[in-house]
């Protein structure tokens, strides 16, 4: 073969090698919301930078599986390179050690602000000072209201209470118009608990994560919030399965649930009834004291690899950033984190302009998120179904101060406190 | 060809023949179970580098911790609910759906295939059909009983009732498959034998029962037992769809705990202790069945 032809080829090879360098491994849960997103953010972010080949993993079935998967995974060698985990679960990879920190990659916060980081949704992914994960979506605790009940029990929606006790006043009417028809109802559960707190201006955990303190007056006005519902709203004993199904099927009056179920809530709703979103109400004198306990997923990167950790670093300012955000927005029913997409109507404009309740929902996500408190060691996600066991005896009539109280005890008990 | 007398080329024949299935259940079974025994005596987390030895403190936690210990007794409540209602059920229907096939085989093989849905029917699906049925409020069965003016009981969610609910899930689920064997022992029993007990003075339907049918069932009421008594021991799919243990840990059953606490929790050390505890449960109880059983049956 002509010499200047084979050098050529092995040249060419070479580059074509080149341009394929970085084939980074993606994990993500939860298919049934996230498959078809998934799919859309990997095609785009390749034909955007086409030396990067992007692999989706088999999707783990929830986000405690596949936290599971990443621990089994580690251990035995076969990590992904980046992986989307619940943003109350990428703790257990930090504890381990498995996630790497990202601040080298931020470089200037300042700069990286301007690229649509709050500091309040960048919270979400801090530990100790260090970032090691970016929220990719996000959820907070709304109120779903069916208005057709409201209507009904003699309440509008234009003059909608705006205050626990003006709630728990409606609810006791709507429940009063029949024995199938209840007027309100909250998971007996950590996180929905913590919402009520953050909105009383309580913290689950003091800053340096040394004690609990759900037990002070916003903790106690919070589980008061759980008794109230009972014995002046007849809260009923539903299980969140139970809620999920009266709700839509128009028997509920005023839900207190994820923002992320609002797709499904209108669509299984349909014609019965218009499903309206209310944002969760604020107590606390100092609105900026109140915060609002944010579910959803955030992105961590996993590999040790120099080269690959850049192609993961695009890639995660990719999904983070304004083009990723519209298209998980669009296409998943969360809440965006990156600001630009909110104060840009060029991203997000005509989905907001027919979708009323996604903006009051995602308004409350901009203005209130804040972490979703992950009990520290090993015991942590276990005292999550004691603090749900609590609650439960707190809605069946049980003392409130009392119970959490006791509560408080049992968990510095479980988590070595004290 | 090596110079083998017969016999030892008929062991070395068996030994082929049951020699890979030894070996597979060695490496699936044993030391799986080897290795989990050792983990339930160490502080052992998943995805954690090293482990501590820990000596019996994971089986004192189950035995000393309330969810723990309730966990225990309602596994044992389940087991005790579930086993005699599906037994004296399933023997009942079987008994009259093999009557009836002598004046219409037709509309027993329905009954029968009726009866045998929820075995073959996923129990996932199945309970998610329950759930529905049993809604505290827009459930067909509690808007029934609201109908008629009784009081709706919150099947899932009031603490006291739910592993009644759940047993009486359990005793659906199982009766089907108790019947169809039920059904199998009954077919074998040979006619002369009700001749002759009718013979010997056993006139009535009852005399009969007692004197013929229950002990000519007697094995397959030991295979029942011991079955129903496993699987109940068993209970998972129902309490992970519907109640997650709860509410606050109100049905949670040793299975579940297992699940909990090796994989949302991760605690894989005190796992693996719930595991033994339940394997001794299971294979104390299936001993003592057979034991106590066996005396009384007559193989024929």
């Amino acid at each position: 073969m002509n010499k200047a032809i084979f050098i050529a080829a092995l040249g060419f090879a070479l580059v074509t090698a080149q341009a394929q360098a970085a084939d980074i491994r993606v994990h993500y849960a939860i298919p049934t919301i996230w498959s078809d997103t998934q799919e859309k953010l990997a095609d785009v972010f390749m034909q955007k930078n086409p030396d990067i080949k992007v692999t989706i993993d088999g999707p783990a079935e929830g986000y405690a599986d596949g936290v599971q998967r990443l621990l089994r995974e580690s251990v035995a060698g076969n990590l992904p390179d980046v992986a989307y985990v619940g943003l109350n679960r990428w703790r257990a990879l930090e504890a381990r050690g498995i996630t790497k920190p990202l601040d080298p990659f931020i470089g200037n916060p300042m700069d990286f602000e301007k690229a649509g980081f709050s500091a309040a949704i960048r919270s979400l992914g801090i530990y100790k000072g260090k970032q090691h994960a970016l929220a990719t979506s996000a959820s907070t605790m709304v109120m779903y209201v069916n208005p057709d009940l409201v209507k009904q029990a003699g309440g509008s929606m234009e003059n909608f209470p705006t205050t626990f006790d003006g709630i728990i006043q409606l609810a006791a009417k709507i429940d009063a118009l029949g024995d199938s028809v209840e007027g309100v109802w909250i998971g007996r559960h950590d996180w929905r608990f913590q919402g009520v707190l953050g909105s009383h201006g309580g913290r689950p955990l003091n800053d340096d994560e040394s004690d609990v303190t759900f037990d002070s007056d916003a903790g106690v006005a919070a589980a008061t919030i759980y008794s109230r519902f009972l014995k002046e709203g007849g809260m009923p004993t539903y299980g969140q399965n139970d809620a999920r199904q009266a709700f839509p099927a128009g028997t509920l009056g005023i839900f207190f649930e994820s923002s992320s179920l609002l797709n499904k809530f209108t669509e299984a709703a349909g014609k019965n009834f218009k499903v309206n979103v209310l944002p969760t109400p604020v107590v606390v004198k100092d609105k900026s004291k109140a915060y609002f306990p944010t579910g959803g997923s955030a992105i961590v990167m996993l590999t040790d690899d120099a080269e690959k950790q850049s192609a993961v670093w695009r890639y995660m300012q990719f999904v983070t950033g304004p083009e990723g955000a519209k298209i998980i927005v669009e296409n998943t029913g969360y809440a965006p984190t990156n600001t630009i997409v909110l104060s840009d109507d060029a991203y997000l404009g005509n989905f907001y302009a027919s979708n009323q309740n996604a903006r009051v929902a995602h308004a409350q996500v901009a203005a209130h998120a804040g972490p979703w408190y992950a009990y520290p060691g090993p015991e942590g996600v276990a005292v999550t179904d004691l603090i749900g066991a609590t609650l439960v005896e707190i809605s069946e009539g049980a003392d409130p101060k009392t119970a959490i109280k006791a509560l408080a005890d049992t968990v510095r008990g479980k988590l070595g406190m004290k | 060809m090596f110079n083998l007398s017969r016999k030892s080329r008929e062991a070395l024949t068996d030994m082929m023949l049951a020699g890979p299935a030894t070996l597979a259940m060695g490496m699936l079974i044993f030391i799986p179970v080897i290795i989990v025994a050792f983990l339930s005596f160490t502080d052992y987390q998943m995805g954690a580098k090293t482990l501590r030895w820990v000596g019996v403190d994971n089986y004192a936690t189950l035995i000393s911790d309330p969810i723990g210990r309730r966990a225990i007794v309602n596994t044992l409540l389940y087991v005790a609910i579930v086993v005699p209602f599906s037994i004296a059920l399933s023997l009942l229907v079987a008994i009259g759906l093999h009557g009836m096939a002598d004046w219409s085989p037709s509309f027993s093989k329905a009954l029968r295939a009726a009866y045998f849905l929820p075995v073959a029917a996923t129990l996932v699906a199945m309970a998610l059909a329950w759930q529905m049925l049993l809604h505290p409020s827009i459930g067909l069965i509690n808007m029934a009983l609201i109908h008629v003016g009784l009081p709706a009981p919150a099947w899932f969610s009031d603490r006291g009732l739910v592993m009644y609910t759940l047993a009486l899930i359990g005793i659906w689920q199982s009766v089907g498959y108790n019947m169809v064997l039920f059904l199998a022992g009954l077919a074998v029993i040979p006619q002369h034998l009700y001749d002759a007990a009718e013979v010997d003075g056993a006139v009535t339907v009852w005399d009969r029962f007692w004197t013929v049918t229950w002990p000519m069932l007697g094995p397959t009421t030991l295979f029942v037992a011991v079955i129903t008594a496993t699987n109940a021991f068993r209970v998972f799919e129902t309490v992970a769809t519907l109640t997650r243990g709860g509410p606050a840990f109100a049905s949670d059953t040793l299975v579940y705990a297992l699940y909990r606490e090796g994989f949302v929790y991760f605690k894989v050390s005190y796992a693996s202790a719930i595991t033994i505890v339940f394997f001794v449960f299971v294979c104390t109880l299936t001993i003592v069945q057979y034991r106590v059983l066996q005396k009384r049956v007559h193989y024929t």
